[in-house]
């Protein structure tokens, strides 16, 4: 900040919270950002319920005749309500079109934030190890104060950033198993259909184990985030770091901190 | 404030989706025109990525599924063809072609034949193994002649109704065949006797079993489970 910086008269108000208070009102995410993180909502939705309604088809891995090794619950079918599609044919259906739908709304998003530079809010650097067990030990409540962060904290990072690369992995091994015949290098490099099969499933529960804990996260540490993912708004004097938040541990923000409407003279 | 508005649209707009996909696990009456579009143009996709050359190969020593393999016919019972009431056993070989034929057994077997390992690729997700003895559907199209305009193929059988058509690249991969081997055995009644279609192009239900005609034909004839809802093309 120089001294001639006309937005540097600012500088001697009182500020709530270390948020920067002169960052013109933009919103925190994009539009492009929101429309793709709902629509992936209905597509990343719609994909799992109709595999599962596949899955339950047959439910296991091992080849008929044979065992499979790796799979505790072979022949158990997943719960109807976990399912969508209605019978094989529904759920092939929904999952062969949904498909695209998931398909290009990754393409759309990953283009997106690499052409306007998001990913620098999300990729991995140095140090991040460091962060994410500085954050562990914040949730912990072995360190007393948040670790400072930029857009997201270093957990967050981690989970956004392998979201879009289960995703990929996703589609891979759905490709595999869809032509492992016109595919066949891809399927013979993935350990042929059976395991191509068992990576697509996995892959699935690591997409649901991800959505799962960032959606109770949400509630948990930052309801206020909610918002700014619907119309983009968010006020940096309620952020988790500022609040001190812990799953589950936080105060209320007071009151909007005077800045939040971007730093008017 | 556009942007905001069409967010709030398509937010909107999948909300009312997926509401109305939770009130039946089938999903919504509207999105039937949609799923036949993506599956038209799945087809399309699927038929241009499908080559000639490609092969489903399976290691040479690999353990074979024998009598774990599947039985399945869509009769009450298991069909069998009884020679008394309808005479021998002849498969008709038809439609547009220059020469139709009609071999009985011991004139398929006299044919030229292929015997391959391959996987059964299930629309359920099993699989399994099988050595098949048989006669290339190409091989049947040379004899008989198959004309230029001959751009699907019927497969009738006589469980039942049960018939598939395929389209003809499929029908004519190196891997397609007319088995009536299985396992270094004759095909049994459970498997199809005594000849059925087996390929490791297309999903099981395209392979029909007590296989009594092949139709080259110029239009698509749908088939007993692609009239019931799965795909038509149903590649692999």
């Amino acid at each position: 900040m120089t001294a001639g910086d006309p937005d540097s008269l600012g500088e001697a108000e009182p500020v709530s919270g270390n948020a920067s208070p002169r960052r013109p009102p933009r919103p925190r995410h994009h539009w492009v950002v929101r429309v793709t993180h709902w629509v992936n909502v209905v597509a990343l939705g719609l994909m799992i319920t109709t595999g599962l309604r596949i899955f339950n088809a047959y439910p296991g891995f091992a080849r008929r005749g044979e065992t499979f090794c790796c799979y505790p619950f072979e022949g158990k079918p997943v719960p109807d309500w976990l399912t969508f599609g209605g019978w094989l044919a529904g759920g092939r259906n929904w999952h062969f079109a949904a498909m695209w739908l998931l398909f290009a709304n990754g393409l759309v998003y990953l283009a997106f934030v690499y052409l306007h530079g998001e990913w620098r809010d999300l990729a991995p650097r140095r140090g991040d190890a460091r962060d994410i067990w500085e954050m562990v030990k914040f949730y912990l409540f072995v360190r007393r104060d948040h670790p400072h962060q930029g857009k997201h904290n270093a957990l967050q990072k981690i989970a956004y950033f392998t979201m879009p690369i289960l995703g990929a992995l996703a589609v891979v091994t759905g490709l595999a198993i869809w032509k492992p015949v016109q595919f066949a290098p891809l399927t013979a490099a993935l350990g042929g259909y059976v395991w191509a099969r068992y990576w697509h499933f996995l892959i699935m529960v690591g997409l649901v184990v991800l959505s799962v804990v960032h959606v109770v996260m949400v509630f948990a540490v930052d309801p206020y985030s909610l918002r700014s993912m619907i119309t983009g708004g968010y006020d940096p004097a309620k952020s988790p770091e500022v609040r001190n938040a812990r799953p589950f541990f936080w105060r209320r923000a007071v009151a909007a901190s005077p800045q939040a409407d971007g730093g008017a003279q | 404030m556009m942007d905001r508005r069409r967010f709030l649209s398509v937010g909107a707009g999948s909300v009312v989706t997926a509401t109305l996909g939770a009130c039946n696990s089938f999903g919504p009456e509207g999105a039937k025109s949609l799923l036949r579009f993506a599956e038209r143009k799945n087809e399309q996709l699927e038929r241009w990525l499908f080559r000639n050359g490609s092969r489903n190969r399976v290691a040479v020593g690999s353990r074979l599924t024998g009598r774990a393999f599947p039985r399945y016919f869509i009769s009450k019972e298991m069909p069998v063809w009884n020679a008394a009431e309808r005479g021998v056993w002849r498969l008709e070989v038809g439609g547009a072609v220059r020469k139709p034929l009609s071999l009985t057994l011991d004139d398929l077997l006299r044919l030229r034949s292929v015997t391959q390992r391959v996987d059964h690729f299930c629309v359920e997700g099993w699989t399994a193994r099988a050595e098949w003895t048989g006669v290339r559907v190409s091989e049947l199209a040379r004899l008989a002649g198959a004309t230029s305009n001959a751009n699907y193929v019927d497969f009738l059988s006589f469980d039942s109704d049960y018939h598939e058509s395929w389209d003809i690249e499929s029908a004519l991969h190196p891997q397609t065949i007319v088995a009536y081997g299985m396992d270094a055995r004759m095909l049994g009644p459970g498997h199809g006797a005594p000849a059925r279609v087996h390929s490791p192009v297309k999903l099981g239900y395209k392979s029909t079993k007590y296989l009594t005609r092949v139709l080259f034909l110029p239009t698509r004839t749908g088939g007993y489970w692609s009239d019931r809802g799965y795909e038509w093309y149903a590649g692999v």
